[in-house]
This record gives C-alpha cells, structure tokens and sequence, in this order.
C-alpha cells in the first residue's frame, strides 16, 4: 500500500501528545444510562468524526467536554482550554447583533473595537454573512443562524473545535463551502477537532478518523474510507443505511 | 434493616407532609440560590465591574417601560385613599389632618408597595421568561463555552438598573399619589390644596423618605434575584418557561410584602 501525505501527516500526529482525551466516561440521566464508557484521543491538527444512531449521546459528549456536563466517573482530559462549541441548536444570543455575539467571543481578548470588526468581518464573509453584521438572530433563517453560530466558534481561532451538526440544514453548496473551511482550519489552527454529523459528506469528506458509537458505546473505529467498506456488521448497517443489522431503530 | 420499616411511598396519610417537605426542600434550594447569586451580584458592583451599555438597555427597560402602569396605578390608589380617608376625618371635624394622613400612608406603606408590585408584575415576570428561555435554548451554555460569566453578563446589569428605577418609580408613585389625594380632598371634602400641602409638611419627616427609599431598594433586590434566579436554574423545554415566570411573580410578591412588614415593624414599631 502507498502511503500518502495524508497518512505521513497522521502517522507525526500520534507521536504527539493528544490535545483532548476521554477515558472511560460513564453518564447517565435519571435511571437511563447514556455514556457507558467512552474512551478516545484527538491529536493536534486532527478532525474526529462521531457518528451514531439519533440520540446515542454525542451532544452529551460536547458538553460533557466543554464542562457543562459532569460525567458519573471517568476523566476527561484537555490540553488547552480554548474551546469552540458550533451548538446543534445554533443558541445565539437573541438579544444580541449577529456582531455582537462573536464579539462576545472576543470578549477577553480586549482588542479594539476596529480590531474587533475587522476580524468578524472576515469569519462572517467567509460563511457568506459579511452584510449581516447588524441583524439579529431572529431575522435570520435556520440555516444563516446555523452559519453565524460556526462562525462564532472559530471566530477566536480555538485549540479545540467541536461541530455538533455543522452542515444540517445547509444547501450542498454551502455544505461544501464549510466542509472546506473546517479541513482548513484544522490544518491551519492545528486544532484537534471533532465533528458529529448525520450527513454522509460531511464525514467522509472532512474526518481524518471516524468513530461509530452505538448503546453508549464505541463499536466501531477506522478513516472514513475504510468504513465505506467495513465488514463490522454496525459499520455496514450504518454506511449502507439499512433496516438489516444489529442496529435497532430508535433504540440507542 | 430498612427492609422490617413499613414502605411509606404511597400512604394518603403521609401524601401532605411528603408535599409540605417536597415544597420546603424546593423553598430553601431557592432561596440559597437567590443568596448565592446576590453575593456574586454585589461582589462585581463593589468592583464596579458593570457592562454600561447593558445597564442603560436595562434601565430602559425597567423603568420606561413601567411608567405607565405605575402612573395609573398610582392615580387610583391616590384617589382611593384619600376618598377613605377624607370622608372619616370630616366626620370627625379633622380636615386638616387629610393631607397628613394620606401621605404618611402613601409614603411609609402604599408608595413602594404598589410600585414593587407592579414593576414586579412586569420586570420579575419579564426577566424570569428571558433567561428561562436563555436555559432551554442554550444560550446560557453558549456564554459558559465563551467564558463569559451569565452572571456578570446578565444579572449584574439588572440589578444596577433596578437599583436605580425601581426607588425612582417608588418616589414617582408616591408624587402622583399624593397629586391624586389633593385633588379628591378638593373635590370631595372641599379641602383648599394648601391646607392639604401644610399637613403634609407637619406630618412627614426626613426619616420617612430613607425608610421609602430603604424599602423600594429591598423591593428592587427580590425582584431582580428571586426571578434571575428561577430563570437560572430552570432547565426543560418550552413549558417550562411559563411555570417560571408563575413562579418567579408567586415567590417576588410574597417576599416584596414579607420585608415590608419586617422594615416598618423595624422602624415603626410603637415604643
Ligand atoms: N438534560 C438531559 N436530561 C435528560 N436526558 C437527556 C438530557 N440531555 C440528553 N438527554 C438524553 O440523552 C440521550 C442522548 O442525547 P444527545 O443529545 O447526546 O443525543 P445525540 O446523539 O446528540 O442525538 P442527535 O443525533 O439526535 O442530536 C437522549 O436519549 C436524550 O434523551
Ligand atoms: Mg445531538
């Protein structure tokens, strides 16, 4: 087999320290138990992918991460505490400009008000919203809000980037623009990013690793690529969205 | 050991004082809350650690926009008092004791109570819906990721402002109340303005505006943290948002008449 850069880029990455790393990490709410043990490393300059059935806990994970959750035990590491979260649900501030709420991301870098924009400016044009910068999120469609909520988590070039659904509810289009700009920054920022996903182009397009989880779990590891062809029946029932497999819909 | 004590889940014996200690359990998480979150308030405002831009927006909010109902509020509590109050004196040959008894009335009770209460109708019920509906979308998780603190963001504001408003309307009320008594004391008990005004000058003493200003200042903080607080640490969905508000308008009201016995029991008492 030829190695490519790609793999020579990955093959540095791991003798490196991972950036982000959980081990272990159980959760549950109530009585029902979500996280049962998930481990994984994100190395510098590394997007993850994490895939799995609608509601297997993913979201949990981010948040778990960005310490608005507290797992019930097992650790979470993190090498730098520069966290961008693309929230599933946008959650832009509504009484705020769209301006406003990267600015809020700036906040502690007390850059000048010229500064500021100038930069805003710049990661707003790149998601094609340069002439929103005085609307506020109401006035916005789903898919705008879902763009100014990207932007907002990159605005301050983070160590770590989280994507909870980047490109759902985005045309093909505008998919790919993002798809791009999240490869790029991963490579520029050398962050350690994790990107979860429904959208098949999204992972198989910008993840350098794909994990699968299933009943809290993580069934299945490998590059997008591989899990095109797996022979892991979840892998194989997920890559070829069938009703035949050991996946049970709605059951997670 | 626990297996031999008899099972109490379901006794409709033991089904009140479950609720009664079910409530109390929620009545003190609260108001530790409320505590908690007045402390870190005040620690910024010492440190004069404020947002200005967000506490003018807020300024404007509480105060313009209660304006109104305090102005017409206050018009008819003026009017209602001083008819009361005008018609027994006269019975009594007291006339120019009316302007003396309604603003004491106004002033010491009445002025801040019916300012609290309303702006705690609008303000409270506003500010819990605001940040409860911040909790279930997210917002409030937005500005954790971004290391901005929601308390110094969106408490601290509110509070400045309504330390400021919620006194001025207080004040405001009791003017407008007081220009309601004189003209029913004219209408209705054919009372000359200056006679009104004398008594009132007799009767009020400076300590009567810093207990006005002491108690509308109370007002003012139950307001702002028992509904930030609620708003707070509400975490669900859309229903979620109304029940807040109900409760947030419950606990500030009760609370609002609660420290106003206590402040004139403390200051008023007979001696
Ligand atoms: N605050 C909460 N309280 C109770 N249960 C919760 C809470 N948050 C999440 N859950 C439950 O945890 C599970 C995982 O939720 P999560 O949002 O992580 O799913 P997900 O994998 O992101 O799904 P989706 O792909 O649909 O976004 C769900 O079954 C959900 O009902
Ligand atoms: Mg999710």
């Amino acid at each position: 087999m030829q190695e490519n850069n790609a793999d020579i880029k990955k093959r540095n990455i791991r003798d490196q320290e991972p950036i982000l790393e959980l081990r272990d990490v159980y959760k549950s709410f109530g009585d029902r138990q979500i996280l049962k043990g998930v481990s994984f490393k994100v190395y510098a300059g590394e997007m993850l992918g994490l895939i799995g059935p609608s509601g297997c806990g993913k979201s949990t994970i981010f948040k778990i991460i960005c310490g608005l959750l507290e797992p019930d035990s097992g650790e979470v590491i993190l090498r730098s505490n520069d966290i961008g979260l693309v929230f599933q649900g946008s959650a832009l501030l509504n009484s705020l400009s769209v301006r406003d709420n990267l600015a809020l991301a700036l906040e502690r870098r007390k850059l000048s008000r010229k500064d500021e924009d100038e930069i805003i400016q710049q990661k707003l044009s790149l998601v094609g919203l340069g002439d929103y910068m005085q609307s506020f999120p109401t006035q916005l469609s789903g898919g705008q809000q879902k763009r100014t909520s990207f932007a907002r988590a990159i605005v301050d070039d983070p160590k770590i980037i989280l994507y909870d659904e980047p490109t759902t509810g985005l045309d093909p289009v505008m998919s790919t623009v993002i798809e791009d700009y999240m490869s790029e920054l991963s490579n520029k920022l050398d962050a350690a990013s994790i990107v979860v996903t429904h959208q098949h182009s999204t992972w198989t397009r910008t993840a350098d690793r794909v994990i699968l989880m299933y009943s809290g779990k993580i069934v299945w590891e490998g590059s997008a690529e591989q899990g095109m062809h797996s022979d892991n029946p979840y892998m194989k029932q997920f890559a070829s969205a069938s009703r035949e497999g050991p996946m049970l819909a709605g059951v997670v | 050991m626990t297996e031999s004590l008899p099972k109490q889940n379901n006794n409709p014996l033991t089904a009140p004082f479950r609720f009664i200690e079910e409530q109390a359990t929620v009545g003190v998480q609260l108001i530790g809350q409320v505590c908690l979150l007045f402390v870190k308030t005040l620690w910024y405002i010492l440190r004069l650690d404020l947002d200005w831009r967000e506490t003018f927006r807020q300024a404007y909010m509480i105060g313009w926009k209660s304006f109104w109902v305090v102005l017409i509020t206050a018009i008819f509590t003026g009017f209602a008092m001083s008819l009361q109050i005008s018609r027994e004196l006269v019975g009594f040959g007291a006339d120019t004791a009316i302007g003396g008894v309604v603003s004491l009335a106004l002033i010491r009770e009445i002025g801040p109570i019916t300012a609290g209460v309303m702006v705690a109708g609008r303000v409270g019920s506003s500010i819990a819906a605001e940040l409860t509906t911040m909790m279930v979308t997210e917002q409030i998780d937005a500005l954790k990721v971004m290391r901005v603190d929601p308390v110094r963001f969106l408490v601290v504001p509110r509070y400045a402002a309504a330390l400021v408003m919620i006194p001025t309307l207080s004040t405001y009320a009791m003017f407008v109340g007081l220009l309601a008594g004189i003209i029913i004391a004219k209408s209705a008990a054919n009372l000359p303005p200056e006679t009104f005004l004398d008594s009132v000058r007799q009767t009020i003493l400076d300590r009567d505006f810093a207990v006005h200003y002491l108690k509308s200042a109370i007002n003012a903080t139950i307001i702002i943290f028992f509904s930030c607080a609620i708003g707070l640490n509400t975490r669900g969905g859309a229903e979620d948002v109304g029940i807040a508000t109900t409760r947030a308008i419950v606990w500030t009201m009760t609370a609002i008449f609660i420290f106003n016995f206590i402040v004139t029991s403390l200051t008023y008492a007979p001696r």
